[in-house]
């Protein structure tokens, strides 16, 4: 089983102006694990830092953030990302690939970062390609991919180290509808077939259909949690 | 480490990678050939003997003393010997463009006052008995093919032969001399043939002596010697200075000025005008890879690694750039030696040389990549990619 998130009374505010703006304010939130949410909410809402905090690239001024048995506040820099290399797979709206690697190298980045030897890379990273379907583009530079394909690697880096969290800030926001449906029936082959909890920032509802279920954040503060119809 | 990427990302600016290593090669060259010259004049301070002296002109090195004072000298107790030097500053009709050094000398006092010099072909003996003959240096022989035995036409410039001709000098000898007290591409001759052919009226020319060389006994205080040398000519008729070798080295190379300082001046001038040219191509990578490195950080990079990245990045253009500039160097080396022999026979790279080029090219490399790697450790993955979209 997939590792469950669960934030607790979790507060983030920034500073802006010497006002304290409070984007999430004591929020709760129970995801389960090996489901595929979509993140809904009007701009400015905190969907992107709701994203941030449980992917471990931010702090909560309070509360308390656990995904599956570890609780990421407890957590210093350093062992944060020790903790994402291995556990979380992050997608761009941007695609975000470095543009002097290849395709198979940006997949393989974040592998270095295991105790895979080179060759173990290089064959894990080939299979991500595969299983994303760029078998046939491994050694294509982002430059020389459409945006489809340079977001379908971007996934493929995602779950490289075979991390059981995705995280997807507007995967699709760059892409054209039949583009961003292929995109999408990636993601969700990815929740059903391997059984990734993935959560997806959306705006767009046609998007968040794919997901199992729908959460609805209104500055900062929860809406409903819906389950798609015929889905799940 | 990704290393791989560092290599793209250096590969990826190419025409800018390639100004940078140019700049630095240059800089690390430079500073290799500065340094060599200003401790080749160092060697060559050293290896001067501290029981030789040398009197010239209190005016100056290019007016001539008389020939009565080698007999008033050799009175001041101390003095081993005495040894003539006149420049002759002829031309080799062979090879009009080069240039060597010729003097007249004193053939019995000159080789046991100079121990320095190994007779390597040819004998000495055969030189002092031989008026019109000569001994060249071994590398000067080398350069022109020259054998003992062999006549070598000089063409006066200062002393020119009434009837028109060159002067002929036959080598009787060939030395080799390891220390940079004595260079290897000189051609001594006597003295006295010059001293003839001008009383007989065989060559035109002024008849006097450039520089005294006056050998100590073993023991002699040097101090007392030049006293007593400087006071005998105090009045009359030409004042003389009276200096140990490497004081006459010294003012010798100091007739162009303070040439270590201002050595070391552009030294320095020229490595901190590169360490802004490698800090500016840094922090150029540094900001325009604001993106790659929050991905890098986002996919659990430390900011340790990621910082490291820039300064390893740094190190690697500086680097390059050594191994190139320090290559041109050892290539220059061998033809910038021979050219500069005459006046600089200590010019080379030695180790510590080359240590300096390498030890410049890492500290620049780690100096300049420290600010922009620090940049890259503290930017934070969400600010790197809110910035950019
Ligand atoms: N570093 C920051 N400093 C100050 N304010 C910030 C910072 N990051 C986010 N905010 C503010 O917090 C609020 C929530 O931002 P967030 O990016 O989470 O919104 P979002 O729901 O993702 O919006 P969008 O749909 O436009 O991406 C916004 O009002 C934003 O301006
Ligand atoms: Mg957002």
């Amino acid at each position: 089983m997939a590792e469950a998130i669960q934030l607790r009374s979790v507060t983030k505010a920034y500073q802006r102006a010497g006002e304290s703006l409070r984007v999430l304010d004591e929020l709760e939130l129970t995801m389960a694990g090996g489901t595929f949410y979509a993140l809904m909410g009007p701009s400015g809402s905190g969907k992107t830092t709701l994203l941030n905090l449980v992917g471990g690239l931010d702090h909560a001024d309070s509360g308390t953030v656990m995904v599956g048995s570890v609780d990421l506040t407890q957590l210093d820099g350093s062992e944060l990302a020790a903790w994402r290399a291995g556990n979380v797979g992050f997608v761009f709206q941007g695609f975000n690939l470095l543009p002097v690697l290849t395709a198979r190298e940006n997949v393989e980045l974040p592998l270095q970062l295991t105790p895979l030897s080179r060759r173990q890379r290089r064959a894990q990273a080939e299979r991500a390609l595969q299983l994303v379907g760029l078998g046939d583009r491994m050694d294509h530079k982002p430059s020389e991919l459409s945006g489809g394909q340079e977001q379908r690697v971007a996934i493929a880096r995602a779950i490289a180290t075979d991390p059981q969290v995705i995280l997807a800030d507007e995967p699709t926001g760059d892409l054209d509808r039949s583009t961003a449906a292929a995109v999408l029936q990636l993601l969700q082959r990815l929740n059903r077939e391997l059984g990734k909890t993935i959560l997806m920032v959306t705006h767009d509802p046609q998007a968040a259909d794919y997901a199992d279920k729908v959460i609805h954040l209104d500055k900062g503060k929860l809406g409903r949690i819906d389950a798609n119809p015929g889905r799940g | 480490m990704p290393w791989k990427l560092l290599w793209r990302n250096v590969l990826g600016h190419p025409v800018r990678s390639l100004l940078t290593v140019g700049a630095v090669a240059v800089a690390v060259f430079l500073v290799c050939v500065l340094d060599a010259v200003t401790s080749g004049l160092t060697r060559t301070l050293n290896a001067a003997s501290a029981n030789r002296l040398l009197v010239q002109s209190a005016v100056s090195l290019f007016v001539d003393l008389p020939l009565s004072y080698q007999q008033k000298m050799a009175s001041v107790p101390g003095i081993e010997a005495i040894c003539k030097w006149q420049w002759f500053g002829g031309r080799y009709e062979q090879d009009k463009g080069g240039f060597f050094a010729q003097f007249g000398i004193d053939a019995d006092t000159f080789l046991p006052s100079y121990p320095e010099m190994k007779i390597t072909r040819g004998s000495y003996d055969d030189f002092t008995k031989q008026r019109t003959a000569c001994c060249v240096g071994d590398e000067l022989a080398d350069k022109y093919g020259w054998q003992v035995g062999q006549t070598v036409p000089i063409m006066g410039t200062i002393f020119e032969r009434t009837d028109g001709r060159p002067w002929e000098f036959t080598i009787a000898a060939i030395y080799h001399s390891d220390s940079p007290a004595v260079d290897n591409q000189t051609m001594w001759f006597q003295f006295d043939y010059l001293r003839e052919s001008l009383e007989q009226g065989g060559a035109e020319g002024p008849l006097g002596v450039g520089v005294y060389m006056l050998r100590m006994a073993p023991g002699t205080d040097p101090v007392a010697v030049q006293q007593a040398v400087d006071a005998m000519f105090e009045n009359g008729p030409q004042r003389v200075q009276t200096t140990t070798e490497a004081e006459f080295n010294r003012q010798f190379i100091s007739m162009l000025g303070d040439v270590p300082t201002l050595l070391r001046l552009i030294g320095g001038a020229v490595l901190f005008a590169i360490f802004f040219a490698v800090l500016n191509t840094m922090l150029m990578a540094g900001r325009e890879r604001t993106r790659d490195l929050g991905v890098m950080k986002a996919l659990g990079f430390t900011d340790r690694a990621t910082g490291i990245l820039l300064v390893a990045e740094s190190l690697l253009l500086c680097g390059l750039g050594a191994g190139v500039g320090i290559g041109l160097g050892l290539l220059a080396e061998a033809p910038f030696a021979v050219a500069t022999a005459a006046f600089l026979p200590g010019f080379g790279f030695d180790e510590r040389t080359l240590l300096l080029g390498a030890g410049i090219a890492v500290v620049v490399g780690v100096v300049a990549g420290v600010l922009p790697g620090r940049r890259a450790a503290r930017l934070t993955a969400i600010a790197a990619l809110r910035e950019v979209g």
